[in-house]
């Protein structure tokens, strides 16, 4: 009698609980964003590629492993749907042992290794990710029992962690929801994250409501609402006139002192930083020639360029890995700003009067304020840039038809040297061949140390090996790294993230179930 | 009236198939690979085949164009390359808010700039004609995004009468009325500068008519001249020029949707045009192509209501 008298007591409790648990959502405070975005693109987050898309998905989906909030560092990768893993001797033999009880959105129920297994087979599809590339190493992938996956490489992955982290193709989706909504699935998404997606309404809004049963407790914001304001000046005028809590913040030292004296607001700068990089096609003139090439990395004044952005949101580029990723190293005899230098190698290389380069370049105001100071910047050496100034889409095809001998790109990746040097400076990735990727320097002179460090499972030499090839790259004069440009957004004061914000591999703040508006 | 509606109609057709094809040619003329859009910048070529083949982008051009007429035909837009979402209900979705603006800034620009064209025409030369082509003047000179965004820091930031974001519940009249009225007005004077400038035109013309001098010496008065006997001449290019601005505000009010951040026609144009979504922009091109077909026949009809013997040609 008594065991029923207590059995009957949960039950009653565990009834009071679910019907307060919406009572209180309810309660809980709306979240305002404002993003920088005409619309948002696809919500399946194997094909989250723009920024737009990669911020919100993070607030709907988890990975098996997760970047500690607030941080980029890989080094501090925490267990997320996976509460533990093990791996084999030789690496190759990952078993992740699943979380239990957790659920998915709406009534798509608990997770189980079938999810788990079906998404990392999705993300490693072409026809089915924007993200296959990255799984290449991965051989197969099964589920041991409802609780437990096993993942077996082909070869050995500098952090197969970082494949299954909370970042591009490693988020989890229910196999039952891919499989019933099918091409729907990209905008009614399905994932088991604190916020569930209601409803996007087109060139508007997208409309998130807390996941009351997420599996690290109920989210202390009831709501977000996730607008698209393309123009940065209505955003920020929504923004003072308080219709918005968080607003997508400039890469400009203007916007960050202006913004920082509004009351009540907070401007946070965080990581990664977006490194920008003049790719030179070593494969035709001018840049065939290494003197031009040279002359063109002792023209670049970085020190300038950076004071021209801003010390707070920008740094000096040091190499052609960004700083701060695991395998960057300054010890690469970076060419100096010395003008004398660079017109003497011009004129060294028949060009005592000066060159004219055309380049193609994107219309996009941010890349062409800081190209037109690089165009005069390099004026002062004798290199005239004719900058054809193209629509950013047609600009994305262009420079992969070879068109441009020199590519002004700026991208960040993985926080390891590895996926940087991969996709921009291994023959692999050269641009119009089978396996192109963005290797708009044509560079392959450091294949052999890439490849190497990428299978070595030592440490120290993975990291002697990345040095040697960012020493070998910059010696060719692959490309000359510029500036690296941080994140920021605006948020008013009362908005707590629950974590301190130092990085985010979404390229925007993560709203967790400890973000409150107070 | 129906059969000349109908007529109308018909006529409209190879206007609607060229408009057809020539949206087909020119989106895929534009360098630009929808496949690079969905896929961002990390995509590789095999990838980029998979979405080509199942976006349908790598079979023949006769064939997409086939393809995209017949569907055209059957009123099947489809749905949209890049976020999948079916284009009817994309349109439908921002239409209501596009109608609500045009509308208003019709209003606005009516309201104003027909009593301004008549005013500035009976006081010809005089400080009041001067003003009125002066302000109309600035109004056509003032880009809307000068304009709003001085709107918006007096109405909404200084004075707090209305909100930055203007994007409106539909279901609530008084919230649509609210949030359409700053835009409205940011539109409404450039639209009510041009009228202003043709009704003084016309005005001028008709007012120095035979017809007009006739019934001022039968003692017609004044007021009745001028607004029944001008004012009714003058109208056939005032209709016509508020015919063609509405059709130019229906697809190119993206940069007061955009400051004032309202959903809108042309800023589902423009997105589409940057994301190379091509069954987008072709099933937006349809839909505007018709709307344009409903306005100038409208303005059609409107001639044979001011002027009978229209009707009868």
């Amino acid at each position: 009698m008594r065991g029923f008298t207590k059995a009957a007591r949960a039950l009653l409790l565990a009834g009071c609980a679910a019907f307060a648990a919406p009572a209180a959502m309810a309660q809980a405070p709306t979240l305002r964003v404002g993003m920088a975005a005409q619309d948002v693109g696809r919500l399946d987050p194997h094909f989250a590629v723009s920024t737009i898309d990669r911020v919100v998905v993070a607030w709907m989906f988890n990975g098996l492993v997760r970047f500690r909030p607030g941080s980029i560092n890989p080094a501090e990768i925490e267990p997320d749907l996976a509460e533990r893993w093990e791996t084999s001797e030789d690496g190759k033999t990952w078993t992740f042992h699943l979380r239990r009880g957790v659920r998915f959105h709406g009534d798509f129920g608990e997770l189980t290794a079938e999810d788990v297994v079906f998404s990392i087979r999705k993300a490693a599809t072409a026809a089915t990710s924007a993200f296959a590339a990255d799984f290449r190493a991965i051989e197969a992938v099964e589920a041991v029992d409802p609780y437990t996956v096993r993942v077996r490489l082909r070869e050995n992955v500098p952090t197969l962690l970082g494949l299954l982290t909370n970042y591009s193709g490693g988020y989890i989706v229910s196999r039952r929801a891919v499989e019933q909504r099918g091409a729907d699935f990209a905008r009614s998404p399905i994932g088991t994250g604190p916020f569930a997606l209601e409803r996007v309404t087109p060139n508007q809004s997208a409309e998130l409501v807390a996941h009351a049963a997420y599996f690290r407790g109920a989210p202390q914001i009831g709501r977000i609402s996730y607008r698209f304001i393309p123009s940065d000046a209505s955003r920020d005028l929504a923004f003072q006139n308080r219709e918005l809590d968080l607003n997508y913040g400039r890469g400009d030292q203007t916007w960050v002192n202006r913004t920082r004296q509004l009351p009540n607001v907070t401007v946070d700068v965080f990581e990664p930083g977006e490194l920008a990089v003049l790719n030179l096609n070593t494969s035709i003139p001018p840049f065939n020639d290494i003197r031009i090439r040279r002359a063109l990395a002792h023209a670049i004044n970085r020190p300038e360029i950076a004071r021209w952005r801003g010390p707070d949101v920008s740094r000096e580029g040091q190499s052609l890995v960004p700083r701060g990723y695991l395998g960057f190293t300054a010890d690469n005899g970076l060419p100096q700003f010395d003008l004398a230098r660079a017109r003497a190698l011009l004129a060294e290389a028949g060009h005592p009067n000066g060159i004219t380069i055309r380049v193609i370049h994107t219309q996009l105001p941010e890349m062409l304020a800081t190209m037109q100071v690089i165009q005069q910047q390099l004026r002062r050496a004798g290199i005239t840039l004719d900058l054809q100034v193209v629509e950013h889409a047609t600009f994305h095809q262009q420079i992969r038809q070879n068109l441009s001998p020199l590519v002004y790109y700026s991208a960040a990746r993985f926080p390891i040297a590895d996926i940087y040097l991969t996709q921009f400076y291994h023959g692999r990735s050269i641009v119009q061949t089978p396996t192109a990727v963005t290797n708009f320097s044509h560079c392959n002179q450091a294949d052999a140390e890439i490849d190497a460090a990428r299978l070595t499972t030592n440490r120290e030499e993975q990291l002697r090996l990345w040095a040697e090839a960012q020493r070998k790259l910059i010696a060719e004069v692959c490309g000359v790294p510029l500036i690296e440009t941080l994140l920021v957004f605006a948020r008013r004061s009362n908005l707590d993230y629950g974590y301190e914000l130092r990085g985010s591999m979404s390229l925007g703040p993560l709203i967790t179930e400890a973000t409150r508006l107070r | 009236m129906l059969g000349f509606v109908l007529r109308r109609l018909l006529a409209a057709l190879p206007t609607l198939f060229a408009v057809l094809t020539l949206v087909f040619v020119i989106v895929r003329i534009v360098p630009g690979d929808p496949a690079l859009v969905i896929l961002g910048d990390q995509a590789t070529p095999e990838a980029a085949a998979a979405v080509r083949a199942r976006l349908g982008t790598d079979q023949p051009l006769w064939r997409q164009y086939i393809a995209f007429l017949g569907a055209a035909a059957t009123g099947d837009f489809g749905s949209s390359m890049v976020t999948n979402r079916p284009i009817l209900a994309e349109v439908s979705a921002v239409l209501p808010h596009t109608v609500d603006l045009t509308a208003a800034s019709m209003v606005i620009g009516i309201v104003i700039g027909i009593p301004a064209g008549i005013w500035a025409a009976l006081h010809r030369n005089r400080a009041i004609d001067v003003a009125a082509r002066l302000l109309s003047l600035l109004g056509l000179s003032f880009p809307v995004f000068v304009s709003g965004i001085y709107l918006l820091l007096l109405f909404a930031l200084h004075w707090r009468w209305f909100p930055v974001i203007s994007n409106a519940d539909l279901d609530d009249p008084l919230d649509r009325l609210h949030k359409v009225l700053l835009p409205a007005v940011a539109l409404g004077l450039t639209m009510a500068a041009y009228i202003t400038r043709v009704t003084r035109g016309a005005m001028l013309a008709s007012l120095s008519e035979d017809y007009i001098r006739t019934a001022r010496a039968k003692g017609v008065p004044w007021r009745r001249v001028v607004w029944v006997h001008g004012l009714r001449n003058a109208s056939i290019p005032i209709v016509t020029v508020v015919g063609l601005y509405v059709g130019i505000l229906i697809g190119n009010s993206v940069l007061t949707e955009i400051v004032f951040n309202r959903p809108g026609l042309g800023k589902v144009i423009v997105g589409a045009l940057n994301q190379r979504d091509y069954t987008m922009l072709q099933g937006l091109m349809v839909i505007y192509c018709f709307l344009i077909v409903v306005v100038n026949l409208i303005t059609d009809l409107l001639y044979g209501v001011i002027d009978p013997r229209v009707k009868q040609t």
